[in-house]
């Protein structure tokens, strides 16, 4: 790997862009220089511009920055005074305003104090590269190319690059693998033409979204809630989208495609002019960064969510659309229906989908670049050819036809087949040449579904499977909705336990999906409290306690291969592992208090065990405790693995991946690493303070309570929680036992959820996603 | 019995806890950097110093290990300078004073160094670790918060917040007088930290406003009256007098600042501990013969805007006198050092403005009150 040869980055232009971006190269741990100009007043800071951009940073939500610690990597400067730093910087980012010449100038400008073989490369997403080089020495020619970031750069996986042929192909796969391994980026190579893939797909979508709801007389809720969900598209759908980046983009965006794509280009041919919009930009309805765009909160009496009517151009009350189940379920019967909202769904999506088969090879040389652009630039969850596959392309190429519309010679070279198939154990693609060969994996990229396409599981039941990933090592893969933990999990797990210790060497907990877990299932244990089973509930809550616990001490290495959320119960999973590989986007958290409960599986004495042996922490019997009542008490949620360390969710070498495609290797190599003298953790004892910590806790709680920020059930939340952490009536000066422990969270756990509030706020949190404040 | 006088003050600057200049200073150097700034700027005999006496509220950690004898080790007196660390609470320096005069009284030596120090940003309040009793905590309420006190007594003297908030501007305000016109700068000794030299006060606000006060979200009951801007704030500081008799001043030469007429101490109701300088005041008054009328200067130490309004109606101290250079409110309140500071300050008030009696008082947490009464010299 040649990763290492970039040890610092250079970002010149510190906008929205330019900064996150150096803020995402913050988050590997490398050191960056953010240059912009000098401020337009004299007498200010000289470096002004740039500082301001680090302040804004620390002030966005969502976080630019994994941890703010990470700002102090980013050092701001100017481009008059330390333009000859650019010399210590081993790849520049370019991320200035969107003119040929003020960035052509600035190159010239790099060119004469960067070192030979350093990387330019530009953010541009309007300007072609052939432009951007045209007329510049052959030596910068050679380290050239753009490398197209999506916003925001810390949460969009794609990164888009494109090179000319004149670019060095070396330095191309050095930035690329950086990209990848330290920036967590998914490199899609893309053509030099106009919106490269992502942006030229998705402003045909769009356009076409808007034009087709207005022409079919669609509320803009009716256009969201079909373009959404049936087609595993975000929510936004095409209204809420616009709204997000911001309407006044689209003239922007539209006027440049109009200036570079052929003339014969769909895309163009949609372009009218909208009275709406222009109407709606002028008047500072913008979107969501403005007074609000399709949708607005209406705060003038009370808060009411607002949407515009396409043809009156009026706010009115937003009606929530539905799309019947059976026709949001399957995309293929929605476009099928005669109905408005199906013909929409064809008039949009038939319409994309033709133009994204007709775009390659000339965007991108196979269809997997382009369904990975779309997948990671626009968050769909199936791509262009994922989505034809789908539909059928047969049929998608057979109602173009019916419409008299042109059929793309991709879409007939695949005829009856489809464009992905498994074959050989392997997924395999449509190339352009008519040959179907395998999609193509990074070494180091394993993904759980690449294996089960090639094997039967170990273990299988409704909720969870484990799986033979091969090198000695199992998988166990949760499959539940949410990944939300249930009995049939827990039983799998004591099961696994046995197989892997019979036929493996280690165990990895991970599944390719969005979340680790959301944690306990809540609807069952509701279900149970409502018939009053509370044999049954505390049955579950000491099954998981030794499940867990078996996890803990088998006589193996457990490795958790945690992304996205590991909350409650899944974050108990998490803690009983010996090692974590998280994904650089973990959100962990014990947020049972929430929901009106105290950790059950363990969690207290795990995170315990981790306050008492941390470093800096002062001595006694209270410091412990505190951290984790604190921690735990108001349901803390990390918004990174960096901050899951510093909440001690994770241990300090844990390890952090960036690429969530590596995450999965990452967690076997490091349970590989542990295999030799393994050696399973000894129960910890702890020296608890007992009542008078619990009183002290009482007190805080009550603090809070009066400053209304505590409601009254979570006094008794927090009083059933400090509890369980004092050690219950424990003295000081004896010994409590993880056993003892886990018995006070069983006592503090069935005590809480015999009480009404705590039904209460489960069957809230189960309806609604949100916590009941009661 | 010998005349005492205080023939010294010094501090450091004051500054917020966590976020301030002083926050990553160990509490026992930023104490041993005012300890030989008095020493030096009083020229005091080293080998003459019997104790070294400091207060201190919350002494565990870096302030910790009776912090005193490792603050005199860390100022280079000399060995022979014994190091005792005392506590009550806020009035924990100010007991320091009482314990310096009542020795003397005793023949127990001639010159001592009274000091204080808080160190709110690597201490926590109540320490690292609260252990309360829970029958005692049944029984009374000895545990109960700082600011509940404070809304106690504001609605048991009915101050409204408006009121208090007055009262903090003008703290500010006076703060803010002081230091711009460089009447707080002879009491600094500026403290060497890793990020450079802190020699001003960090927690004064002139740019507070009454409109910018009445803004602010209730503090500590969500519908109380006292805020963040009615309140003093967590604060990083020490401070330090010289305390000796008056004939061991004349003879060595020493600037006499004032001279100390009388001491108390006296307890009150915990969940009203605001209330506490009222029968200390009393008590020290009396005890030396002097009517709150007849005080030109009084120190009277703004824990919080509400105990200050009530404790100054009660005890019956003239606007004009009351915290000529601004209160804890502006200035900030490291617990073991503010009874060090105000008692220097009165006595510095004395020497400065003139005027014969002054006093300085303060309430202390758990329900106590404790008053130095002072005279010209």
């Amino acid at each position: 790997m040649t990763t290492s040869a970039i040890n610092r980055v250079c970002v010149i232009g510190a906008g929205v862009m330019g900064a996150a971006i150096a803020a995402q190269v913050a988050n590997a741990g490398v050191r960056v220089l953010l240059l912009d100009i000098l401020p337009k007043d004299e007498g200010s800071d000289r470096s002004g511009v740039a500082k301001a951009a680090i302040a804004r940073l620390l002030k966005t939500d969502p976080a630019p920055f994994m941890s703010p610690a990470n700002a102090r990597l980013v050092e701001a400067g100017n481009i008059d005074d330390d333009f000859g730093r650019v010399a210590e910087c081993d790849w520049v980012i370019e991320a200035i305003v969107e003119r040929l010449d003020a960035k052509q100038a600035l190159y010239r400008r790099l060119d004469a104090v960067r070192r030979p073989g350093t990387a330019i490369s530009s953010n541009t997403s309007t300007i072609p590269l052939a432009q951007l080089i045209e007329g510049l020495p052959a030596s910068l020619q050679r380290d050239f190319m753009i490398t197209h970031f999506f916003n925001p750069p810390r949460y969009m996986r794609l990164l888009e690059i494109v090179t000319s042929p004149e670019t060095d192909a070396s330095l191309v796969d050095r930035i690329a693998q950086f990209s990848d391994h330290r920036l967590g980026k998914t490199v899609v190579r893309a053509k030099d033409t106009p919106g490269f893939i992502a942006n030229r797909i998705g402003t045909f979508w769009l356009q076409h979204g808007v034009n087709a709801a207005i022409d079919l007389g669609l509320t803009v809720e009716e256009a969201d809630a079909v373009m959404g969900r049936p087609f595993g598209i975000p929510k936004t759908g095409v209204f809420g989208l616009l709204d997000l980046v911001g309407l006044d983009l689209m003239p922007h965006i539209n006027a440049s495609m109009k200036a570079s794509l052929p003339a014969d280009d769909a895309f163009l041919a949609s372009l009218r002019e909208s009275p709406l919009l222009s109407r709606m930009i002028a008047e500072g309805y913008t979107g969501r960064k403005g007074k609000g765009g399709f949708y607005r909160i209406n705060r003038t009496a009370g808060k009411v969510k607002e949407s515009i009517g396409l043809v009156t151009g009026d706010y009115a009350a937003s009606s929530m659309a539905t799309v019947p189940s059976e026709l949001s379920r399957s995309p293929k019967a929605l476009i099928a229906s005669s109905e408005k909202l199906g013909g929409y769904a064809w008039t949009v999506m038939g319409a994309t989908l033709a133009y994204a088969a007709g775009l390659v090879p000339a965007i991108a040389d196979d269809i997997v670049a382009v369904d990975a652009a779309m997948r990671l630039g626009f968050n769909w969850k199936q791509g262009p050819f994922e989505l034809l596959d789908a539909l059928g392309p047969k049929a998608v190429a057979a109602r173009l036809e019916q419409d008299g519309r042109p059929v793309p010679a991709l879409l007939k070279q695949v005829g009856d087949g489809t464009f992905y198939k498994v074959a050989d154990g392997e997924t395999q693609f449509l190339g352009t040449d008519g040959h179907y060969r395998a999609v193509p994996r990074e070494p180091g990229v394993l993904l759980l579904v690449d294996i089960k396409r090639t094997r039967e599981p170990e273990l299988r039941n409704g909720s969870a499977a484990l799986w033979d990933i091969g090198n000695g090592v199992a998988c166990f893969e949760f499959s539940s909705k949410m990944n939300s933990i249930d009995e049939p999990i827990l039983k799998l797990l004591e099961k696994s336990v046995e197989v892997v210790k019979q036929r493996y060497k280690a165990l990895v907990i991970y599944s390719d999906a969005t979340n680790f877990s959301a944690g306990a299932n809540l609807g069952l244990a509701l279900f149970a409290c409502n018939i009053a089973a509370w044999g049954e509930i505390e049955k579950l809550v000491s099954g998981g306690q030794r499940t867990l616990k078996a996890l803990k001490y088998a006589p193996f290495p457990v490795v958790a291969g945690v992304a996205g959320l590991a909350l409650g119960g899944g974050c108990e999973v998490v803690l009983h592992a010996d090692a974590v590989q998280a994904h650089a986007e973990s959100y962990i958290g014990l947020v049972e208090c929430g929901v009106g409960l105290v950790p059950g599986w363990g969690g207290c004495g795990e995170m315990l065990q981790r306050w008492r042996d941390a470093p800096g922490v002062p001595h006694g019997p209270m410091p412990a405790p505190s951290k984790v009542f604190e921690t735990v008490s108001v349901a803390t949620v990390s918004k990174s693995a960096a901050e899951a360390k510093s909440l001690r969710f994770l241990r300090e070498d844990d390890g952090v991946t960036m690429n969530r495609d590596r995450l999965l290797f990452d967690a076997r190599a490091r349970a590989l690493s542990l295999v030799d003298g393994y050696v399973p953790p000894k129960p910890p004892e702890f020296r608890l303070p007992g009542a008078g910590g619990r009183l002290a806790m009482s007190l805080a709680a009550n603090g809070y309570h009066r400053q209304g920020i505590a409601t009254s059930h979570d006094l008794v939340v927090a009083d059933a929680l400090s509890e369980v952490l004092t050690g219950g009536d424990a003295d000081y000066f004896d010994a409590v036992s993880e056993r003892d422990l886990l018995a006070l969270e069983r006592k503090s756990f069935m005590r809480l959820i015999r009480t009404g509030p705590t039904l209460d706020r489960i069957q809230h949190t189960l309806e609604t996603g949100k916590p009941l404040r009661n | 019995m010998q005349n005492i006088v205080v023939a010294g003050f010094t501090r450091s600057p004051f500054h917020f806890a966590s976020k301030g200049a002083l926050a990553r200073v160990r509490p026992d150097d930023l104490a041993a950097q005012v300890v030989r700034g008095l020493v030096e700027r009083t020229g005091v005999k080293q080998d003459d110093i019997e104790d070294l006496i400091v207060g201190c509220a919350f002494p565990e950690g870096e302030q910790g290990m009776n912090v005193a004898r490792l603050i005199g080790l860390l100022a280079d007196l000399p060995q022979s300078v014994g190091g005792v660390t005392v506590n009550r609470f806020c009035g924990s320096s100010m007991q320091s004073v009482h314990m310096a005069a009542g020795a003397i009284a005793l023949g127990a030596g001639e010159v001592f160094i009274c000091a204080g120090v808080e160190s709110m940003s690597r201490v926590p309040m109540q320490g690292f670790n609260p252990l309360p009793n829970p029958e005692l905590a049944a029984k009374a309420p000895a545990y109960i918060g700082m600011g509940d006190t404070a809304e106690n007594v504001a609605s048991r003297y009915e101050i409204s917040r408006e009121r208090q908030e007055t009262f903090a501007l003008a703290s500010q305000r006076k703060a803010a007088d002081a230091r711009s016109s460089g009447r707080l700068k002879d009491e600094i000794v500026p403290i060497r930290t890793k990020a450079g030299v802190v020699d001003t006060d960090g927690c004064l606000r002139p740019e507070s406003t009454a409109e910018g006060l009445a803004a602010l979200k209730p503090a500590f009951q969500a519908t109380g009256t006292v805020t963040a801007g009615t309140a003093s704030p967590l604060t990083d500081g020490a401070s330090a007098v010289l305390v000796c008799t008056e004939e061991y001043a004349r003879r060595n030469g020493l600037r006499m600042m004032a001279r100390l007429r009388s001491v108390a101490v006296s307890g009150c109701a915990p969940e009203v501990m605001g209330l506490g300088p009222i029968l200390a005041s009393r008590k020290a008054l009396e005890r030396g013969g002097v009517k709150a009328s007849e005080l030109d200067v009084v120190e009277l130490n703004e824990a919080f805007a509400s105990q200050a309004i009530a404790c100054a109606g009660e005890i019956g101290v003239r606007d004009e006198a009351l915290n000529i250079d601004g209160g804890a409110i502006a200035i900030g309140h490291p617990l073991g050092a503010t009874g060090a500071r105000i008692v220097g300050k009165a006595a510095q008030l004395l020497a400065r403005d003139g005027g014969r009696y002054a006093l300085a008082t303060q309430c202390i947490g758990g329900g106590q009150g404790i008053a130095t009464l002072l005279e010209r010299v």
